[in-house]
């Protein structure tokens, strides 16, 4: 079967898979359903304060997964859900930012910046337009360049990459995430070092687990989603209740100015903005393409070009910074346009190189019968009918469910996302408890074991002894989930090079990998020996 | 193959009747609850879609719950060691490879008995077979050997520790050496041979339609019979190797089950198996041949001889 079907197959699974109602005698399916869910409660989640994408998806999942089971028709529905929470939750986050100068979302810091001063003239309505227009505009992108780029990238990593080289890819991969995370690349390391120290008990080729003391529950390493969710959620929790108990409940402004008369979003406004958002998402989608920065980064330099380029251009306007309209559009767009290419490295390599992709990962992984990485591109291979590889079938749908999500933004996406401003309202004394018991109850319904929620507990004790000394959780988890598939290829380049104990620096490639690495880190060092880095190059606990 | 898979199904019914002396009794045995179905291999292969397709086919059919679990690693060990924990009320059943309970449980020194299980009945025979892709030009084991005294590397693909003995020893027998990658599942060393990561390898059956496309070869037969599509190719024994990949993917139980547990559950899943029209009879008819269910006493001792088999293949590979 040829690359038409198989787009034809996916587009198909999406829509017709699994009715759940009709409506006007159309039939709904299951997964246009969820990602219809998953985007508002996105949505939901980026407008309040406390709560983030990647947060919301770690709770969802094992609750989707006991829902769906593990079945091959669950792949798309929970995925498609876990898609539209991802991509609402960018365009939520800005809502809060505009209203009340608090960002929903770690990545919408800047969007505080010019958004809220429009707010407080009276012209909030138009900045969530104009944050709108640019979000969907570079996620719509974003998720271009995907599609046309990640099989191509699948397919050189197969043409030209062999195992020491592949080997050495995820080295740099896990380098890059630990240099670039945080402020430190020393705790960046420690960081992944631990991640990788975490995975590989009681895993390996042996038939005897390894470093698991002689426990049995240990014997086949600790549940992904115990060291996920602990460190990455539960981390955060036990810090903010931490944060709550030293500073007591803080009320926030929550005031509104009136409303002026000029809030349309108009074609001169497009206009004005429009050069700004293209630049703005074609760095989100560079930025996103690499494992590690996320969203808070792109944001930053996306909003930095866009001031550059404004004062260079309108020297007589007013800058960026007092209200400006084309600042907000800059921002989002950067941060939007990360959301899609960050599965670029997902779907073509198998690296997830973030928080929500990491939870994408383990949604393909609890499921199963979807493997990231350049197989499943193959216009052949699958074990079951007439040539048809179900993989790639899923890479479609899940294309098509990216697809859905952007029109859905486009569409009601605007609409609903000035209504939920009254979620900055929450506050977070009652928000944090009930994210905790979400997460444990969670852990709990997929793992069905008292020893998984206590494994929890203790990565979340890990976490938050992590963030109290600022080291970055994110190598942490990504270093988690590669951990094995570092060895793995690893073991296999040594044994197929003929027990070559060098064969990182045998291969001219491999060796460029390696030498990379290096380099990344030795920048990392001197740039934190240069000059403590701006405030926004960390990212976030549970950034995006 | 069809008939001979009925004739089976039908004798083990005929057995299971008058072992428990009523004939509508066992008939009517019912889980207590959802199934858990422990599956050992890796989410996505051939052996995994065989697994979920045919508990799907049994819950259409018979109403009852069945819930896929993946348990892998450890060569099956590990799913091996959850499901003899279970209750062996017929809740918990596992699907794997009889290397388990064979070479896999022996190398690994025992960290279950065979007494530990109620052997249900295998599903389909592996057709393991040493496979290139037919762009490397080889048509036969000899090439590969050839190309390898000629001081080419040779990548050997194996899935499990057995094979890469099997792999060791075929080099042996014949003065070369190849680099033996062992990677988890015969996809995935599917996917390599594919890739280029490796020269060969071996697959039970994952190989079939490449082979009938004329993508793949069949070099040999890793069994200690000529595979059914590539009667031609060779067996290890003409390449000096008298140890063979035998195998077959099986479900088991826990110890202790009852027998009208144990004749329903295997009755369901033979007759999903052996249908050639239900998802998992089809996998099966294409890539192994047809079905193979050996169940019964008959497969209890099938399970004691692999037992018995390893430990001269381990000793063979380890001098």
């Amino acid at each position: 079967m040829g690359f038409w079907e198989h787009l034809w197959l996916g587009v198909l699974t999406v829509f017709t898979v699994g009715p759940a109602f009709e409506i006007f005698g159309i039939p709904i399916s299951i997964t246009l359903l969820m990602i219809v869910a998953g985007f508002c409660i996105g949505i939901i989640v980026g407008a309040t304060p406390g709560l983030a994408g990647p947060m919301a998806m770690a709770i969802a999942l094992p609750i989707l997964i006991s829902i769906f089971g593990v079945k091959q028709d669950a792949l798309l529905p929970v995925l498609g859900f876990l898609i539209g929470i991802m991509k609402g939750a960018t365009i939520g986050g800005a809502v809060p930012a505009i209203l009340f100068n608090t960002p929903g979302t770690p990545d919408a810091l800047l969007t505080t910046f010019d958004g809220y001063p429009m707010a407080k003239r009276g012209k909030a309505r138009k900045a969530l337009k104009a944050a709108h227009f640019a979000s969907a505009s570079g996620d719509t992108f974003s998720d271009l360049v995907l599609f046309t780029s990640a099989p191509f990238l699948a397919i050189m990593v197969e043409r030209f990459l062999d195992l020491p080289e592949k080997t050495g890819l995820i080295i740099l991969s896990l380098s890059f995430i630990a240099a670039v995370v945080g402020r430190s690349a020393a705790k960046g390391l420690i960081s992944a070092g631990l991640g990788l120290l975490v995975a590989y008990i009681g895993k390996g080729e042996d038939f005897y687990p390894r470093l698991s003391l002689g426990q049995e529950a240990l014997a086949d390493g600790f549940p992904v989603v115990t060291a996920v969710l602990g460190v990455l959620i539960l981390g955060e929790v036990f810090k903010g209740l931490e944060d709550l108990l030293r500073s007591g409940p803080q009320a926030r402004d929550l005031s509104q100015a009136e409303a002026s008369a000029d809030n349309r979003f108009g074609w001169a406004d497009v206009r004005a903005c429009w050069p700004y958002i293209r630049s703005s998402a074609l760095i989100g989608t560079a930025i996103g393409a690499l494992p590690g920065i996320g969203s808070t980064l792109a944001a930053t330099l996306g909003y930095a070009s866009g001031r550059r380029s404004h004062a260079r251009k309108n020297p007589e306007q007013a800058r960026f910074g007092s209200g400006r309209i084309e600042g907000v559009a800059a921002t989002e767009a950067a941060n939007s346009a990360v959301s899609g290419a960050n599965l670029i490295p997902v779907l073509s390599l198998g690296i997830p190189g973030n928080a929500a992709a990491v939870f994408l990962i383990l949604a393909m992984d609890s499921i199963g019968g979807f493997n990231p990485g350049p197989s499943v591109f193959k216009l052949s291979g699958g074990v079951t009918g007439e040539g048809v590889n179900p993989e790639l079938v899923v890479v479609f749908g899940i294309f098509t469910a990216m697809m859905v999500a952007n029109a859905l933004n486009w569409s009601l996406g605007g609409l609903f996302m000035r209504s939920v401003g009254v979620m900055a309202r929450i506050p977070k004394h009652l928000l944090l408890p009930v994210i905790l018991l979400l997460t444990l109850t969670a852990i709990y319904v997929q793992l069905t074991s008292m020893a998984g929620v206590y494994f929890a507990i203790g990565f979340g004790f890990l976490g938050y002894f992590m963030r109290r000394i600022d080291m970055s959780v994110l190598p942490f988890v990504i270093a988690f989930i590669l951990g094995r598939n570092l060895e793995d290829t690893a073991r296999q380049a040594f044994a197929a090079t003929g027990g070559d104990a060098l064969f990182l620096l045998h291969s001219p490639i491999a060796l460029v990998f390696i030498l990379v690495s290096v380099a990344v880190v030795a920048m990392a060092f001197w740039r934190s020996e240069a000059a403590a880095p701006p405030e926004s190059h960390h990212e976030p606990k549970t950034g995006k | 193959m069809q008939k001979l898979a009925k004739f089976a199904g039908t004798a083990l019914l005929a057995v299971g009747l008058s072992a428990a002396g009523l004939g509508t009794a066992q008939a009517q045995w019912q889980p207590s609850g959802p199934i858990k179905l422990i599956i050992a291999f890796a989410a996505g292969g051939g052996a995994d879609t065989i697994a979920r397709a045919t508990a799907e086919e049994i819950e259409k059919r018979k109403g009852w719950s069945i819930l896929p679990e993946q348990v892998t690693g450890k060569g099956g060990l590990n799913a091996a060691v959850a499901l003899a924990k279970e209750p062996a009320d017929g809740t918990a059943i596992a699907m794997i490879v009889t290397e388990t309970l064979g070479y896999n449980r022996v190398a690994a020194g025992n960290p279950v008995a065979l007494e530990d299980f109620t052997a249900l009945t295998t599903v389909a025979g592996f057709q393991m077979g040493i496979v290139a892709k037919a762009e490397k030009g080889w048509t036969s084991f000899a090439e590969v050997i050839e190309a390898a005294k000629g001081g080419q590397a040779i990548r050997f693909g194996t899935m499990s520790p057995k094979l890469s003995d099997l792999a060791y020893l075929l080099g042996e027998a014949n003065a070369v050496a190849f680099n033996t990658v062992q990677v988890r599942g015969g996809k995935a060393v599917m996917n390599g041979v594919q890739a280029g990561d490796m020269d060969l390898g071996f697959m039970a059956g994952i190989q079939a339609k490449g082979v009938a496309s004329g993508d793949l070869v069949n070099l040999a037969s890793a069994m200690s019979v000529p595979l059914a599509q590539s009667p031609d190719a060779a067996t290890m024994s003409a390449y000096g190797v008298d140890f063979n990949a035998d195998g077959y993917f099986a479900f088991v139980a826990p110890a202790g089950l009852s027998d009208d547990a144990r004749t329903a559950l295997s009755e369901a899943i033979i007759e999903v198996v052996s249908d050639p029209s239900t998802k998992a009879g089809g996998i099966i008819a294409k890539a192994f041949a047809g079905a193979k269910t050996i169940s019964g006493a008959e497969f209890d001792t099938l399970l004691s001889s692999a037992s018995n088999g390893a430990q001269g293949l381990l000793s063979a590979a380890s001098e």
